[in-house]
């Protein structure tokens, strides 16, 4: 209100500029809250959360926990790592939807080791149809161009050669979903990852110069969309916090050639070395901890597998679980 | 009645001018070539950094628009070893598909923004295997890689063929004759 002498101009008294003040505060408040409802990135109005449900199922009783299989065939070694843990009836029942996560970051060929190996795809995607599978979507959200990395890394014709679907990380691919992490509250994760019934994490051993290595719980960056900048700032923590989120059916390592050197993405063939090795486990901890041994390194020394494994996500003394170790 | 008309009509200009800017913050700052040299300008490191890749050095062509990463959107192309190279002074990166020989390859030209730096991260990435290029220390030849530091600049050439594999070396010496 002001005082206003009704022949002149209206003054405005202090009081008058306070209430003024205070209602545009709480009408800028409510407008700015009506636009943090709009998505930041494409203006649209926000979708609701979605939450990834837990993919994982119990293994036989007294059953082996761990299978780890030398050889000269990655397709050989894959089927009998798998058969080892009771065979993929065991993960998948008939009619079930199923997601594989291989590692398809980089613009590299399967000899630069950065990818996971095409070979093993083709494989893991028909034995889950041998399974009965009704669907087996491949996919990820590579760091490079992500249709230069599915045609070099030779993924994208190891799935169409076994009847898989591609799933590219394009923006309408993406649902926003709930990671309930510290760091990681919320995320565009790849639509497979909400709607499959189960979960196969397939990734590629190699040397990775921040955290130390990758192995299968840091492939869960590849579930997610945006600008991967944030996802390194408290690097282990994330790896920990994507891992509970994701909780897959099996994980399936290949070590069949590994990246020693300038990893996350190598380029020298000389950094490569063929190991031939396979190891698949419901324990991503134990995998992640048998996989450092394949770079030379110490467990202890990769932080995210001594947090991961005080979250009761696993365990790291993979020696202590029901472990069998077969040579082709 | 018409304070409240007053502070809405207010409030609407405050509220996008805040939401405007807390969007553009989470933009983007990779640049194409064609953006960043619509102003070349010797003294411009940017402009230097792309005058590398024109006019086909060694035949070499690009394939693709040349694109820039900045220590913000290192992480976008490299991932995790970004920090390996802003911990040593990392200014930007050109990075482009490069066909040459009739083969394909990656060329990347980090701008380390000082020879100390170049040499920092040339050393800190060379592996024990290792083998130098003939006649040129500063340079590693190894299976589809080409690796070597001038001034500068920190360069890995990448090749996905035979026949790009043996047109690395001249590639290389051709981009070296280019930098101070």
């Amino acid at each position: 209100m002001t005082d206003s002498d009704p022949k002149g101009p209206p003054r405005f008294t202090r009081r008058a500029l306070l209430r003024v003040g205070a209602t545009t505060a709480a009408a800028a408040a409510t407008v700015a809250s009506g636009l943090l409802l709009l998505d930041r990135d494409t203006g649209l109005p926000r979708h609701d959360l979605v939450k990834v449900r837990d993919h994982r199922v119990a293994l036989p009783a007294g059953g082996t926990q761990m299978a780890i299989v030398r050889g000269k065939s990655p397709t050989e070694n894959v089927k009998r790592a798998v058969e080892a843990l009771g065979g993929m009836g065991v993960f998948i029942r008939p009619g079930e939807k199923v997601v594989i996560k291989p590692n398809v970051g980089w613009n590299r060929l399967p000899e630069q080791a950065a990818d996971t190996n095409p070979e093993l795809v083709t494989a893991v995607v028909r034995m889950a149809f041998a399974a009965g599978a009704s669907k087996v979507w491949v996919t990820d959200a590579p760091v490079n161009n992500a249709d230069t990395c599915f045609d070099r890394s030779g993924i994208r014709a190891a799935v169409g050669a076994a009847g898989g679907t591609l799933v590219m990380p394009t923006a309408n691919n993406f649902r926003e979903a709930e990671i309930g992490g510290e760091l990681l509250r919320v995320g565009d994760v790849l639509y497979p990852f909400v709607e499959a019934d189960k979960v196969i994490n397939l990734p590629i051993a190699k040397q990775h110069s921040l955290c130390g290595a990758t192995l299968s719980m840091k492939n869960w960056y590849g579930m997610l969309g945006g600008h991967r900048v944030r996802l390194h700032q408290d690097i282990q923590k994330s790896i920990v916090e994507l891992a509970l989120m994701a909780k897959p059916t099996l994980s399936i390592l290949d070590a069949t050639r590994v990246l020693l050197a300038n990893g996350p993405s190598g380029g020298s063939v000389d950094d490569v070395k063929q190991l031939d090795t396979i190891a698949a486990s419901v324990d991503e901890v134990a995998l992640d901890a048998f996989g450092a041994t394949l770079l030379g390194k110490n467990p202890a020394e990769l932080g995210y597998i001594a947090m991961a494994e005080k979250a009761m996500h696993g365990q790291a003394d993979f020696r202590r679980l029901k472990l069998v170790e077969i040579s082709a | 009645m018409r304070y409240l008309l007053f502070a809405v009509l207010a409030s609407v200009p405050l509220a996008l001018a805040g939401w405007i800017g807390w969007r553009g913050h989470a933009g983007s700052t990779q640049q194409s070539a064609s953006a960043a040299s619509t102003a070349p300008s010797p003294a411009d490191p940017d402009a230097a950094l792309l005058a590398l890749f024109e006019g086909e050095p060694a035949s070499a062509k690009l394939k693709e628009k040349v694109a820039l990463y900045d220590a913000q959107t290192l992480f976008d192309y490299v991932d995790g070893a970004a920090p390996t190279f802003i911990q040593r002074g990392f200014r930007k990166l050109g990075a482009a598909e490069m066909s040459a020989g009739g083969g394909e390859l990656t060329c990347d030209v980090y701008d380390m923004a000082a020879p100390a730096n170049a040499e920092a991260i040339f050393t800190a990435e060379r592996s024990s295997s290792a083998k130098s290029a003939p006649g040129w220390p500063e340079a590693i030849t190894g299976s589809k890689s080409f690796v070597f530091r001038r001034g500068r600049y920190y360069v890995k050439l990448t090749a996905f063929d035979a026949k790009a594999e043996a047109a690395l070396p001249e590639l290389a010496r051709a981009l070296r004759g280019r930098m101070p």
